[in-house]
Order: structure tokens, then C-alpha cells, then sequence
């Protein structure tokens, strides 16, 4: 790979142990990839926040990194394994709670926004088309990619905080054009409510590593945010180009070298499957985490019925959708608790639940995995039924 | 040394660097202090923290040799501080070698371990191809199927050396060459021989063998797997005669 002179200052160790560290970082990635040079970045997401995540040894390396290391672009963080201002109400227990602020500490000293979200673009790191970017988690990079226009890799914790040091990343994969050209055209006859999530599990499981070309319903932007992160959870993918009815696509058709078609009765199929049972410990939405919109949706249904009561409830948001939204807040509250700074996925649930309930797909590859429960899948409304009378 | 892909995390011990995965030859062996040879590694982002983890408890391997390094690993060895290199055929190397790693020119020496150059040249004729037994006075391989082998000696370009042989070993002066390929390593014990293979078509099927031999056959290229052969043998035949 080609570094420009002050690159090369940076490698050398001029301007100390830690930028050195991030370039040695970037170069290697570059090198594994084939990439020619680095090139500017305008904002970075980073994951790893989570203790349950990245554990004792993460909190070590981000403390000494914290020493000599400073963020130089917009840099926005994951979320957390809790909710700062109520994890004892989550059943975290002190000592997760102490590592996971050490975490914090850490990460606030390397100058990365204290945002704790995997939704940025709702929170403040809103990407142009066109930009270069440095984002890991994969349901905000495939977002960044098919709904912004904005050009980023999929990438680890540490590539995007090396990323956000340098303000740089490597040129390969999805920041050259070449490689953002679908090669599988998936045509989506129609979703049924509330499985738009379960198209894109299965649009995942179909396109692997492959940029697709989906033709289907019309979505909203917060339709697609659902339907691309279960297709990153399921997939390797980490960008699809979507044409709906009336809109003219700007797809090579040549260059398409499989078709596929995914007919209603496969996502039926699908929700079956992962139905589960109706026995709950908890129940939990916003994965990804809640847009305003959605707030106001769920509010606007359940502000004339009674809480059941049958399970714990979480609504998951990021804190300044949270502070946007005061009075959905206030009537989501009477039926469950309104969490910032943290999801299902990565709060330590399994300490508290064995069962959990979710509307999102991405959820249904983690909560078993990761967080050790059954897990059952239940659209939206059918989940808003099931807590409300 | 493993054959198999690696994941520091849950794969390796990070208390006592001791290798976990059960599916793995080296289990129960620690990488700490080591140079780590392995194909590749596998699993969760996490397993680059985890190598920083080994690091702080002072049982980090000293080196990692790959096949091909992935994006976990090669993350994992800088911010443990770890000197990497890939590219290397790491099918050559064995648990309890001497390895010397010099990161700058991304070379792997195994102290123990000779390279030896050879030409292995199949003859064919007739579709059928020439397998001689190694006789009891050779100094390797007695009494294994080869093809026309030897020495290549200092300087002397392979083709050369395979046409000598083949008028030493077996009296075949004129034969026309058909294919050449790369050339093959295989490990034996502590050398490590570097296999020139050559495809050669004869007219006539006479041969005369030496004292190097004891006897010859003409096979087909299917029935090579019933014979004995030296080893990397039949892998030469298949990709000279594809």
C-alpha cells in the first residue's frame, strides 16, 4: 500500500505510541485487503462497548489505548451492556456495572460521542451520500450503505476506532464503486405485515457475501433499518440496492448472475419457524433501536388500553430519540421500561431471563447465541396485543 | 503448530496459553513464548482482544506464522504486539521446530530443517506412465515407486538435470517435454524437498534401468494409488496429467 509522507511520520511512531498503533492497524487491513492507499473518512461508528461483549481483556486494551490515542473525526459508540441511569431496574449487577463504566471512561478519554446506539444516523451521525465512512456494526453499515449512499466497509471494533484515529481508512471493498454492483437479484412478491424483518433473514441467508438487488414492496426508511440489520445478522452482507414499484432502477442487469424469488409463503414459513412459544420472560423491541416514529406508532396504539402484565417489557432507544419523544415515553412507560444506552443483545439478559420475545430478525440470530434464550418471533402488533389488554 | 484454523477465543487459554479446541492435533500444547504457526483463524472479532488478553498475562506467542492472514488475527497480533508474517506454506512445518521469523523480509527459517532441490520426471508412452522401484543401494526411499529422479547439482538448470537422469537412470536420451509445473515441497522428517515436476513423452517404451533400481512398470495414471510411492508423488502425477 502507498502512504503519503505525513502517513509515514504517523508509522514511524512520530506522533506517538498510540496513532502509530491505529496506522499499523489500517496498513495491515490494507495490505489483507489489497488496498492501494488510505483515504479521508468523514465520521466513524464503532462497536465493542458492551462488557459482555468485549470483556476483561477489552476493557484493558482500550484503557491503554486511551493513554496515548485520540479520535480525529466524528466518532460515535455502540451501545452498552445497560441502561447508565437504570441498570439495578435491568437486574445488572454492581460489579458489570463497575467494568462496563470502565469501559465508558475509556472510550469518553479517546474523545468517541458518548451516543451508545447502533442507530447514528438517527442520533447525530447522519452520513451524505457519497461520503466515506468508517462503520462498524452491521445493521448501521448496511443502512449507511443502501439508504444513505455513504461508503463503508463493514468493520471490526478495533479497524473503526483505529479508523477514527487516523481519520483515514484502507480503499477496498465497498468504498470502490466496482464492488457496490449487486450480483443476485432477489424479487420479493409481497410481505406480510410485520415480517419485513423476516425478508431480510432471509434475504441474508440467500445473498452470503454478495451485494443483492432486491425488488419488493415499498418500505419506510424505518422498514428498511429492521429489514437490513436481520439481513446483516443472517448474512455477510453489508449493502443491497432496493427498487420498488414505480421507481426506475439503476441496476446493470448484466452483471446480475442469479435470480431468485422469494415468494409470501416463504416468509410465512420463515415466522413459523421461529415463532417459538408464547411463554415470556421478557419482551422486547428495538432492535434496532426505536426510531421516533416508531415511538409514536407504538404510543399512538397503546394509549387507550391497560397494561397485561404477563412479562417484562423493554423499549429500546437511543437517548436523544428518548429525549425528542416525552410523552410516548411517558405512555410506553406504564407498560414496560423505556431503556437508553442499550438492547437485548448485548445487556447481560441471561441473568434475568430465559425467554424473550422480539419483531426483530436480527434479534432471532443473537438472543439464542449470545444470550442464551429461547426465542420467539412475534411481528410488532401481534407483540403490542400481547402486553396491552 | 496447528493444521487446523485457529480462534483465540475460547481456542486458546489465555491463563496458561494452552491450545483448547479439541479439534486440534496441538491440544494441550502452550503457544506461549512459541513461534505459532497456523493456516488462518476463524471466529468472533473478540478473539483479537482475547491475543491482547494473553499478552498482558505474559503467555503470547513470540511470533504468528499464517498461510493467509484474516483481518482477526493480523488486528489481534498489532495491538498485542505480536510480529506476524503470512504467506508461508505452513503445511511444512512441525510441532518442535527450530523457527527463526524475521518480520522485515516475511521469511520463516526452520533451523532443523534442509531444503533439498530435485527433479521428479514422468515418462510417459502409450498413455501409460513409467514407475521405477528404488533399489536397495540408494540412500532414501528403498524399495518405494518413483518417477526418474535425482539431485539437481549446484547451478544446473532443472531441465537439464531432468534430462540427465532419465539418460542415467534409464537410457531415455531423446524424449519430448510436454509439461512443467511449479515446483511442489513436501516436508520428510527434517528436509523438506523441493520437487521440480516434469511430464515427458517417449516413443518408444524400451528402458534400460541402473543400480538405482530394481525394477520398472509401465502403469496407468489411474492404478499409481496401489503402488508405495515416495512421498508427494501421486499429488505430482495429478496435477502434471490433470
Amino acid at each position: 500500500m502507498h502512504l503519503s509522507a505525513p502517513e509515514e511520520r504517523i508509522l514511524a511512531g512520530e506522533e506517538g505510541p498510540g496513532r502509530q498503533k491505529a496506522m499499523e492497524l489500517l496498513v495491515a487491513l490494507g495490505d489483507i485487503y489489497g488496498a492501494k492507499r488510505l483515504i479521508p473518512i468523514s465520521s466513524a461508528q464503532i462497536s465493542g462497548a458492551s462488557f459482555k461483549t468485549i470483556g476483561d481483556a477489552g476493557i484493558l486494551f482500550l484503557e491503554d489505548f486511551s493513554k496515548t490515542a485520540k479520535v480525529s473525526v466524528h466518532a460515535s459508540l455502540n451501545p452498552l451492556g445497560l441502561d447508565l441511569r437504570h441498570w439495578k431496574s435491568m437486574g445488572v449487577d454492581a460489579s458489570f456495572h463497575e467494568k462496563q463504566s470502565r469501559i465508558v471512561r475509556a472510550y469518553s478519554t479517546l474523545g468517541v460521542e458518548p451516543s451508545y446506539t447502533c442507530t447514528p444516523y438517527l442520533a447525530g451521525n447522519r452520513p451524505r451520500r457519497g461520503e466515506h465512512i468508517a462503520w462498524a456494526e452491521s445493521s448501521a453499515t448496511v443502512f449507511a450503505n443502501s439508504c444513505l449512499g455513504a461508503m463503508t466497509n463493514r468493520e471490526g471494533g478495533p479497524s473503526a476506532l483505529a479508523a477514527a484515529i487516523i481519520g483515514k481508512t484502507a480503499e477496498y471493498g465497498l468504498h470502490l464503486d466496482e464492488n457496490r454492483r449487486p450480483r443476485v437479484r432477489i424479487d420479493i412478491e409481497s410481505i406480510p405485515e410485520g415480517l419485513g424483518p423476516l425478508a431480510g433473514y432471509v434475504v441474508g441467508r440467500i445473498a452470503g457475501k454478495r451485494v443483492p438487488y432486491i425488488c419488493g414492496p415499498h418500505l419506510t426508511a424505518d422498514e428498511h433499518k429492521s429489514f437490513g440489520a436481520a439481513m446483516a445478522a443472517t448474512g455477510a452482507v453489508s449493502m443491497y440496492a432496493y427498487s420498488e414499484p414505480g421507481r426506475k432502477d439503476r441496476v446493470n442487469k448484466l452483471e446480475i448472475e442469479e435470480e431468485i424469488s422469494l415468494p409470501a409463503s416463504e416468509l410465512r414459513e420463515c415466522s413459523e419457524s421461529l415463532a417459538g412459544d408464547s411463554e415470556w420472560d421478557l419482551v422486547a423491541i428495538g432492535c434496532p433501536h426505536c426510531s421516533s416514529a416508531e415511538l409514536r406508532g407504538m404510543a399512538r396504539y397503546l394509549k387507550i388500553r391497560k397494561p397485561a402484565r404477563k412479562s417484562d417489557v423493554w423499549f429500546c432507544t437511543s437517548r436523544k430519540v428518548y429525549a425528542r419523544c416525552p410523552n410516548e415515553v411517558a405512555i410506553l412507560k406504564r407498560f414496560g421500561r423505556v431503556l437508553c444506552d442499550t438492547c437485548m443483545v448485548v445487556a447481560p439478559i441471561e441473568k434475568k431471563y430465559r425467554s424473550t420475545a422480539s419483531d426483530s430478525g436480527k434479534a432471532m440470530v443473537y438472543l439464542p447465541t449470545l444470550g442464551g434464550q429461547r426465542a420467539s418471533f412475534r411481528p410488532t402488533n401481534m407483540l403490542l396485543e400481547a402486553i396491552s389488554r | 503448530m496447528c493444521s487446523c484454523p485457529v480462534s483465540f477465543l475460547g481456542g486458546v487459554d489465555p491463563a496458561n496459553g494452552k491450545i483448547l479446541d479439541i479439534d486440534c492435533e496441538s491440544r494441550g500444547l502452550s503457544v506461549a513464548d512459541k513461534v505459532f504457526c497456523f493456516p488462518f483463524g476463524k471466529g468472533s472479532t473478540v478473539g483479537s482482544y482475547a491475543m491482547y488478553q494473553l499478552r498482558l498475562n505474559r503467555m503470547a506467542p513470540c511470533a504468528i506464522v499464517n498461510g493467509s492472514a484474516e483481518p482477526i488475527i493480523a488486528t489481534g497480533a498489532i495491538i498485542a504486539d505480536i510480529p506476524m508474517i503470512d504467506g508461508v506454506n505452513v503445511s511444512l512445518v512441525r510441532t518442535g521446530d527450530s523457527a527463526v521469523v524475521d518480520g522485515d523480509s516475511g521469511a520463516l527459517e526452520l533451523r532443523n530443517v534442509t531444503e533439498r532441490h530435485v527433479v521428479t520426471s514422468i515418462v510417459r508412452s502409450k498413455g501409460r506412465i513409467l514407475l521405477l522401484r528404488r533399489s536397495s543401494k540408494v540412500g532414501s526411499y528403498r524399495g518405494q515407486w518413483a518417477g526418474v529422479s535425482g539431485y539437481i547439482e549446484h547451478d544446473e538448470p532443472d531441465e537439464n538435470a531432468a534430462r540427465r537422469e532419465m539418460a542415467e537412470e534409464v537410457g531415455l536420451e531423446v524424449a519430448k517435454l510436454v509439461r512443467r509445473i511449479q515446483p511442489e515441497m513436501f516436508r520428510d522428517v527434517d528436509i523438506v524437498w523441493c520437487v521440480h515436476p516434469f511430464l515427458f513423452e517417449a516413443k518408444d517404451p524400451k528402458v534400460r534401468i541402473d543400480w538405482e533400481h530394481q525394477s520398472y512398470e509401465w502403469v496407468s495414471p489411474k492404478d499409481v494409488a496401489a503402488y508405495p510411492t515416495v512421498p508427494g508423488l501421486q499429488q505430482v502425477i495429478s496435477k502434471l496429467l490433470p
